[in-house]
């Protein structure tokens, strides 16, 4: 292995065996001895220099075996050709509590995780106060962690697992922990361990963050590394690939009756249970994102639905879906706005539904409980 | 020697995971951590009460004998039942971070030990005011029950890791448990089975045979045991040990896929 290598890959492959169903016992292997297991290759001759002190991005679709290549980092797979090694003490969040016992207090469980880690007594002692400060458990953490919400939980978790100064850092799907104020507190000390000398691999669908806090994205495409280069460019490569094979899945069988479009419709106004008065104009607004190009949005009272164009600009929207629905979402006018009429024959209670249509079929639907009132 | 060396760092988790078998057992219940010395004795009031009918009075000082036997005999019964069990058990975490797997399985007989270990002194109270006495032989049970430890560790090594691949296993262990209670004078003596032929020979061979006969050596008749037949038992059980390792090593890399 380099010197100036924190992870090395080098003609690695890893396939996984899938029976139909999982034989665990005796009988189950008898039955099944006839019976050829499919072979499904999830990573295919992967050559890969992670430098130390660089901060990496993978990133790909579901199912393109990024997640794989973390674990295969972390030792937890091993490849079935090939080598995956690593220089330098290794932590991932991929295991986010692991080795807590529910009976056992906070801080009893911060030794227990630490230890996971394999860190010795002595180390955990130096960090316990920074753990605990960091986690905001305050004098919670002498509580059993069974007490604990799962707010409290991740936020303890998160807290032993950064603190643990790793040298390198395997990151998966980061940033989904506790409350705003915790997530940005946790942002901020990943940029900070970036700029440290420590190396950190991250796995993320969230692509801004991946461009803010990364030097360095790669791409894994059906299980092989497509693209190596700057967040930027990487990143843009990927979501135009991204746009082809969409448009190809779904233009190809736009009006098969096979074929599954998939989309969410929203209803910003009125909200749940809003009182509204019976033969007056009400403001509908909410967005829509389908797969399909030909969708069809409706909106009314029970029977008396309206159909509804889309006009606004909704680039809130169009950030969150971006990448799941790349090239099948053209623009960001994803928003609509529509007066309807209330009809006078309803009173009490009343649901407005707005229905997500393709290919004639419905593929989304929201309902809204209004209060009629005299 | 990398083993040594990685498991040597993890030293921390060896040792709360000893703990958290010992005590996070039996947290909750209101005796606590009593419960692991209390159920053996239990069990030996149990067959103290029960089996002189059955065997007549034939065994002299058969409460020392009954507790002299049945306390090594649940530390290896235990230590075999969880180390068997252990990596199943323990999928949440294995699947999800890296660690030498074998600590999950030294610590399963650590646990263990240091039970046994202060059982120890629950069969010297015994000892002491059942009229049997104590004499200097109680030195070298440490040293059993470390022959005995290595022996269950060899053992559980090659157990744990066929287990999740094959989950028919546990009930397998099980079964032969029950039949080694049988198989090994816990309850009655040796010389009770001097006409069983084959069975005998059966009883004879047993490892734990050799080590019971061993601890009440020491505990009751106060002489030293047959140190050619520990030292065989010894060999053998290291040899155990290295196979074991062996088998672990090969098996635990798809953990995490077959759990």
């Amino acid at each position: 292995m380099e010197k100036e290598n924190a992870i090395e890959v080098r003609n690695m492959t890893k396939s996984f065996k899938i029976y139909k169903d999982q034989a665990k016992t005796i009988k189950d292997r008898l039955v099944r001895a006839g019976s050829k297991p499919e072979i499904k290759t999830v990573l295919e001759d992967i050559n890969l220099d992670i430098h130390k002190g660089e901060t990496v991005a993978l990133i790909g679709t579901n199912g393109s075996g990024k997640s794989t290549l973390l674990k295969l980092m972390t030792k937890i797979l091993y490849p079935n050709k090939g080598t995956v090694s690593t220089q330098g003490k290794l932590t991932s969040l991929l295991e986010l509590g692991a080795g807590f016992h529910m009976d056992f207090t906070g801080r009893e469980n911060i030794y227990f995780n630490a230890s996971v880690f394999g860190l010795t007594r002595k180390e955990i002692d130096k960090r316990i106060d920074r753990i605990i400060e960091f986690s905001e458990l305050g004098p919670n953490i002498d509580e059993p962690v069974r007490t604990y919400s799962s707010g409290m939980y991740m936020r303890l978790a998160f807290s032993i697992a950064i603190n643990v100064d790793a040298d390198i850092l395997l990151v998966d799907e980061i940033l989904a922990v506790g409350d705003q104020h915790f997530q940005n507190k946790c942002f901020e000390k990943l940029e900070e361990l970036r700029d440290s000398d420590k190396t950190i691999v991250i796995v993320s669908h969230s692509l801004d963050t991946v461009q803010n806090l990364c030097s360095r994205a790669i791409w894994v495409y059906h299980g092989r590394i497509q693209l190596d280069g700057d967040p930027a460019y990487v990143i843009r490569q990927y979501l135009k690939q991204s746009a082809l094979d969409n448009e190809e899945n779904f233009s190809k069988n736009d009006g098969e009756e096979s074929h599954k479009h998939a989309g969410v419709i929203h209803i910003d106004t009125p909200h749940n249970f809003e009182s509204i008065k019976a033969k007056q104009i009400l403001n509908v607004s909410g967005w829509a994102v389908s797969t399909s190009k030909k969708e069809t949005i409706e909106i009314g009272f029970d029977q008396s639905m309206n159909p509804v164009e889309k006009q606004i600009a909704r680039p809130d929207v169009y950030e969150v879906y971006e990448e799941e629905y790349a090239g099948l979402i053209k623009d960001d006018i994803l928003g609509f706005n529509i007066q309807i009429m209330v009809p006078e024959d309803i009173s009490g209670d009343a649901r407005l539904t707005a229905v997500l249509k393709a290919d004639g079929r419905i593929i989304d639907r929201k309902k809204v409980r209004l209060r009629v009132e005299e | 020697m990398s083993l040594f060396r990685q498991i040597y760092q993890y030293r921390e988790l060896l040792l709360t995971n000893v703990k958290k078998d010992i005590r996070g057992k039996y947290k909750g219940s209101v005796l606590g951590v009593i419960w692991s010395f209390l159920n053996p004795l239990l069990q030996v009031f149990v067959y103290y009460l029960v089996f002189p009918y059955l065997l007549g009075n034939v065994i002299p000082n058969y409460l020392i004998y009954l507790i002299t036997g049945l306390i090594p005999w649940t530390f290896f019964l235990s230590t075999v039942t969880g180390g068997t069990r252990c990596i199943k058990d323990n999928a949440g975490i294995i699947k999800k971070v890296y660690f030498p797997r074998e600590i999950l399985m030294i610590s399963q007989v650590l646990s263990g030990l240091v039970n046994f270990y202060i059982s120890c002194l629950i069969i010297l109270i015994f000892c002491l005011f059942g009229g049997v006495g104590i004499s200097i032989h109680v030195l070298l049970v440490p040293f059993i029950a470390l022959i005995q430890a290595v022996l269950s560790l060899g053992l559980i090594l090659i157990l744990g890791s066929i287990e999740p691949y094959i989950q028919d296993l546990e009930f397998i262990v099980q079964f032969i448990l029950q039949m080694g209670f049988y198989g090994t004078p816990v309850i009655y003596t040796i010389t009770q089975f001097q006409n069983a032929g084959w069975l005998l020979k059966i009883i004879e061979y047993n490892p734990l045979t050799v080590l019971l006969n061993a601890y009440r050596d020491c505990f009751l008749y106060h002489v030293w045991p047959d140190m050619n037949a520990i030292l065989i038992v010894l060999a053998g059980s290291l040899l155990l040990l290295i196979i074991g390792m062996m088998i672990f090593r090969k098996l635990e890399r798809n953990f995490a896929e077959v759990l």
